[in-house]
């Protein structure tokens, strides 16, 4: 019987592996994606809450919301990661010239 | 439908706001010479409606909770939606792309539209009542706060503070949503109001453990947001990365909107009212974990500070010492601690803003921000210097200053409450910084150098500017007893049913 | 073992497992499409605790955005290795004791604490949620949108690239 402990147990799993990247990772698109994994662990738990605990949809409608601000904090820190890359990158390194002015 | 529009008509100072962030948006769209000067209209206006609109709200003493209990209206958070609406106000108008050399160049609309949209956040953090509202709101902020550090793009080691600011912020807030997760887990509820009865019906000693576990990790979304050890490591590198303007604002917008919160959870989630007093849910000491952190707080944002040559950055460690003097105001945990958070906050801003006025000023016309280059702008700008001493003063904490007024509120709360070993510690920082404080405006008036340098010719609104926020902090401690009246009077903590 | 268990079991070990080779893999790439595995595998559990909206939320957003937006970031710097914050980084095997230690502390509160067994029957919940953002949640659905606008204008003001005037 698959209960609510089970999802609770994953959710710090992923949020551990999640704090785990925070700290050793040394690439700044690596530690955000680390940051994605804790963000998700919350989720799962806001869900299984939602299912087992809570009886309403406040966790499900909490997750969304969620959703929407990690979407927002991704692209903002693309793009400053994008820039900082631009910045860095001297003339004669890179043949690979996706980036167009 | 009745209970929105009843909800809108005590929203207006975020609706004014919001109408002025559409409008500055679309208006950035239309090319023009004055644009600038539109745009920088609007802006102010904008954030003008606001402030009366919420001076209205004040009058008016409501008590209600809004739009289905997501954001909560009483004189408190009132308060400081005033506190926040004017930090605002001021920044736009004292500082400008004219008087700051780092905004030379860049395009202007968007950081009207982000200063109205950080405003905005903030008084909804200010207010929220409920944690889905409270997480979003603070979203809100930090991800307009990125956004403004981020404006310098040109320059690498702004970059490199934003993606640090980001990384740490996102990581943060990512923690305190595992912690509010758990909280709905527990209390089956997003609302704050029921999660402080639940709270209050007595916690079974297997979820102890698991409330422990929710406070340190909403702690760090908060902290992070104050600049409070263990979490302030973004501060000294993004207030130096970020254009002075920017940086003068984040020391105290956000910081005040996360003390409001902080407070409000604190109050409105994690204590029993009935108790009489503001005791903390479950009998866990809080009280000691808060003022641990108060501590370290303004401990390491004093002895980071006395060595430091970069203006931006000794700022930061200061603002990161005065986090630690406001935190004594919710350790107090009582009406008089909340009434000396306010008041500090109203005082801070005046003298925050004062002083990274005056630090623009320098950059404007010198072209640098290390204390070293500072010697001799007693003689080379005498009413700058005067402003200066003005802020430091205040920033000390010496009557007759509004930040003697200040630390005098948190010191007594606390004393209040029986802290005296606490309290003491506090006037022994404040002592320790007045080295640094007193530093900078021993090498701006007796320290030989520069003589070679021309007066600086400061234009007639940053004179006006400076001559204002000046007497800002001298002026408040004639009308000390009004300024109690108002404390007192906002005091009311709506529970937000 | 029930068929729910087994599902259950597939798409945990799915999640963690990618979710471990996203934080030490060695490369970028691989850390990138193993995110896009535990992705998935989340929204399996989702669908499987009945948020059939949600898991949908999950694989247009997650998968179809955020991922999508990363994997142009990666490609986009790919050359550069030293993109990185050299300070404040810890040595792997402290992390570890870190990690799991962490690991231990939350399950054990986890599994201890006595939650609520207030259930909700799994029921399609598209019409639910999309009831509560009109009524409950309100401001915060408006509020959103403000963020996503400042999300929007910051992003592609950060990564614009013409001088401006």
């Amino acid at each position: 019987m698959i209960g609510l402990s089970h999802y609770l147990v994953l959710s710090a799993a992923l949020f551990a592996l999640g704090v785990l990247g925070l700290l050793t990772r040394k690439n700044a698109v690596q530690v955000l994606m680390s940051i994605e994994l804790m963000l998700n662990a919350a989720n799962v738990n806001l869900v299984a809450f939602s299912r087992y605990a809570a009886g309403n949809l406040g966790g499900q409608v909490f997750a969304v919301f969620v959703i929407v601000v990690a979407a927002s904090e991704v692209a903002v820190a693309l793009a400053i990661v994008l820039t900082l890359y631009r910045l860095r990158r001297t003339p004669n390194l890179d043949d690979a010239d996706i980036l167009k002015g | 439908m009745d209970e929105l529009s009843r909800s809108l008509a005590w929203f207006r100072p975020e609706l004014a706001l919001v109408i002025g962030l559409l409008l500055v948006v679309i208006a950035e769209a239309f090319g023009g010479a004055s644009r600038r000067l539109a745009l920088r209209l609007l802006t102010a206006g904008s954030l003008a409606a606001a402030l009366t609109f919420a001076l209205e709200l004040q009058a008016g003493g409501i008590k209600a909770a809004l739009f289905s209990g997501m954001l909560v209206i009483d004189p408190l958070s009132v308060a400081f939606k005033l506190i926040l609406i004017a930090a605002g106000l001021v920044t736009v108008l004292a500082f400008s792309f004219r008087n700051s050399r780092e905004l030379h160049g860049l395009g202007q609309g968007e950081l009207f539209a982000l200063v109205l949209a950080l405003t905005l956040s903030c008084l909804l953090l200010a207010a929220a009542n409920d944690i889905l509202m409270l997480y979003l709101a603070l979203e809100m902020v930090s991800i307009t706060s990125y956004v403004m550090v981020a404006y310098l793009k040109g320059d690498r080691m702004s970059n490199e503070a934003s993606l640090k600011y980001v990384l740490f912020g996102a990581a943060s807030t990512g923690s305190m949503l595992y912690g509010f997760s758990l909280l709905y887990g527990l209390a089956g509820t997003t609302s704050l109001p029921a999660i402080q009865d639940y709270l209050a019906g007595g916690i079974p000693d297997a979820n102890r453990f698991a409330v422990y576990a929710v406070t340190i990790l909403v702690l760090a979304g908060f902290g992070f947001k104050i600049a409070a050890v263990p979490f302030h490591f973004w501060c000294p590198d993004v207030y130096q990365g970020a254009p002075t303007p920017v940086t003068a604002l984040l020391s105290v917008l956000p910081k005040a909107a996360g003390l409001a919160i902080a407070l409000r959870f604190f109050y409105g989630a994690l204590s029993a009212p009935e108790a009489g007093t503001w005791d903390l849910a479950g009998s866990i000491n809080w009280k000691a974990l808060l003022m641990l952190v108060s501590v370290m707080t303004m401990t390491l944002g004093n002895v980071a500070a006395l060595t430091q040559t970069n203006m931006k950055r000794l700022l930061a460690y200061s603002s990161i010492a005065h986090a630690g003097y406001l935190l004594m105001g919710i350790v107090a945990l009582s009406e008089n601690g909340a009434r000396a958070l306010l008041v500090y906050l109203a005082g801070y801003l005046v003298m925050n803003l004062g002083a990274f006025l005056v630090v623009t000023l320098v950059h404007l016309h010198d072209g640098s921000f290390d204390l070293r280059d500072y010697p001799g702008l007693y003689r080379r700008a005498p009413l700058l210097t005067l402003a200066m001493a003005f802020f430091l003063l205040s920033l000390v904490g010496i009557p007759p200053f509004v930040g003697f007024l200040a630390k005098l509120y948190v010191f007594a709360a606390v004393i209040e409450q029986g802290m005296g070993i606490y309290a003491t510690i506090g006037a022994l920082n404040a002592a320790v910084a007045a080295y640094y404080y007193f530093k900078i405006l021993k090498v701006m008036t007796i320290d030989p150098g520069n003589e070679d340098k021309p007066a600086l010719q400061l234009a007639f609104p940053d004179r006006a500017w400076l001559a204002a926020l000046a007497l800002a902090n001298l002026v408040p401690l004639l009308f000390w007893e009004r300024i109690e009246a108002w404390a007192r009077g906002a005091l009311v903590l709506y529970a937000g049913r | 073992m029930s068929g729910e268990a087994v599902v259950f079991w597939i798409f945990a070990t799915l999640s963690v497992a990618s979710a471990a080779v996203v934080v030490l893999a060695r490369t970028l790439i691989y850390s990138a499409f193993a995110l896009l595995v535990t992705f998935f595998g989340v929204a399996g559990l989702y669908v499987l605790l009945g948020a059939d909206f949600l898991a949908a939320t999950q694989i247009l957003i997650y998968v179809g955005g955020i991922l999508v937006l990363l994997l142009f970031g990666v490609m986009l710097t790919h050359r550069i290795y030293d993109l990185d914050l050299k300070s404040g980084t810890i040595q792997l095997g402290s992390g570890l004791i870190v990690a799991a230690g962490l690991f231990v502390i939350l399950s054990a509160l986890a599994l201890k604490a006595a939650w609520p067994t207030l259930a909700r029957a799994p029921a399609p919940t598209t019409a639910g949620i999309g009831r509560l953002f009109l009524s409950d949640y309100l401001l915060p659905f408006e509020a959103a949108s403000v963020l996503l606008l400042v999300a929007l204008m910051g992003a592609a003001m950060i990564v614009r690239r013409r001088r401006d005037a």
